[in-house]
């Protein structure tokens, strides 16, 4: 600020001309101290309020997004079904039975097959991930069972109890008592666990699942279709029910 | 106090790449979406352990308060007063040996391991070590004015 006429000033007006200078420097100081309060405090509310969000969206997308090109249509005479092997409608599961999430998405498939019966094809393949030490033996057990027309009901126990054998050293000895549970031969059943033929088929569909770029599971296709697993039961029920409708 | 800034900006960065970290782990808690288990991560089986709770409290969540506090005394600090951030001392230990032993619990018990869980582990031994520089930069502080009155 520049004194037009400093000689014209008494000293007692230059002192108070001063000391307004400092007030008014002081006063922009707190102003400034106070935007950057401002400011800084906002920059914390919006980092963690646009941290949160971010990762709860982040978190709550999809895990694959891509619904793509990739196809697993049709049935093939080896698969187990269940419904009508014939249905327009065919959903196929990739699945790990030591997998938690294929746990917990075996009970709603269930429910889609009693509810839409007929006009459904619902198919089981195998995916058992290398890093699940006993998914493969479920499986050889499963198809162990299928060989002597039990296949579901041995898909069920071993869901139903994944936590007691996930971790087990001698998972067989378990799976052998599941078979004894469903009234099975035991000894065709041991033969049949240890079958080629079982462990190439097993092999086989892994194989098969990885061509189609599958690298988790469960992974489902509708009518050749690769959805982004549904995040719950009305979703998954809607896109099913929707799929039955177009394909009457 | 002698401090310097670029310890507590440190500070201040890490701490809140360990709350997006936790935080994102406790939405994925709470949506309960299911994780898929993918063929190269152990996310899923280390996320439904039975350790992925204490009391009912799921660890994520307890993870991100915790990388919260610590975030909220660094900008506290830089805020109004330098020697908040010794405060930090007083949790950094004790979430330094959290992530051992949930460490431990993933090499030894679960025998999966979760990236997340880990990047979690690598941040908070990042802020103990940069407390232990705290301690050193403000004792040592303190020593030098000690000196000066002299």
């Amino acid at each position: 600020m520049e004194i037009q006429q400093p000689r014209e000033l008494t000293k007692q007006e230059r002192r108070e001309l001063r000391h307004q200078e400092k007030t008014m420097e002081q006063r922009q100081r707190d102003l400034k101290r106070l935007y950057r309060h401002i400011v800084l405090w906002s920059l914390v509310v919006l980092a963690v309020g646009g941290g949160i969000f971010g990762m709860i969206k982040l978190a709550s997308r999809p895990p694959q997004d891509n619904r793509s090109v990739i196809t697993a249509g049709a049935v093939t005479p080896e698969d187990w079904v269940k419904g009508n092997r014939d249905a327009k409608v065919i959903l196929i599961e990739y699945s790990d039975f030591q997998c938690p999430a294929c746990a917990f998405y075996y009970p709603l498939l269930e429910k889609f097959s009693e509810e839409f019966g007929d006009r459904i094809a619902i198919v089981y393949r195998h995916f058992p991930l290398p890093n699940h030490q006993n998914a493969k033996s479920a499986a050889y057990a499963a198809e162990a069972a299928g060989q002597q027309e039990k296949f579901w009901e041995m898909h069920d126990l071993i869901f139903d109890n994944q936590k007691e054998w996930k971790d087990e050293r001698s998972a067989d000895e378990v799976f052998t008592n599941y078979a004894q549970t469903l009234n099975l031969n035991l000894d065709q059943f041991k033969t049949d666990f240890a079958l080629k033929e079982i462990r190439k088929k097993v092999e086989s569909a892994y194989q098969n699942g990885v061509q189609l770029g599958i690298n988790s599971t469960p992974t489902f296709f509708l009518n050749g279709e690769k959805l982004a697993s549904p995040r719950n039961y009305e979703e998954f029920r809607n896109i099913i029910a929707q799929a039955i409708n177009e394909n009457p | 106090m002698k401090i310097p800034n670029w310890l507590i900006i440190a500070f201040l960065v890490v701490s809140f790449l360990g709350f997006l970290d936790a935080t994102y782990l406790t939405a994925q808690h709470y949506l309960g979406t299911i994780p898929s288990c993918v063929i190269t991560t152990g996310c899923e089986i280390v996320l439904t352990s039975e350790q992925n709770a204490i009391f009912g409290i799921p660890v994520a969540l307890i993870g991100s308060v915790y990388y919260f506090l610590l975030f909220l005394l660094a900008v506290l600090s830089l805020e109004m007063k330098r020697g908040i951030i010794r405060f930090v001392a007083l949790l950094t230990p004790l979430g330094f040996l959290a992530s051992l032993y949930f460490v431990y619990l993933q090499l030894f018990v679960i025998k999966e391991i979760c990236f997340y869980c880990i990047v979690s582990a690598t941040t908070s031994t990042i802020l103990f070590i940069l407390t232990l520089f705290i301690i050193i930069k403000s004792s040592g502080s303190t020593a030098s004015r000690q000196n000066e009155n002299d």
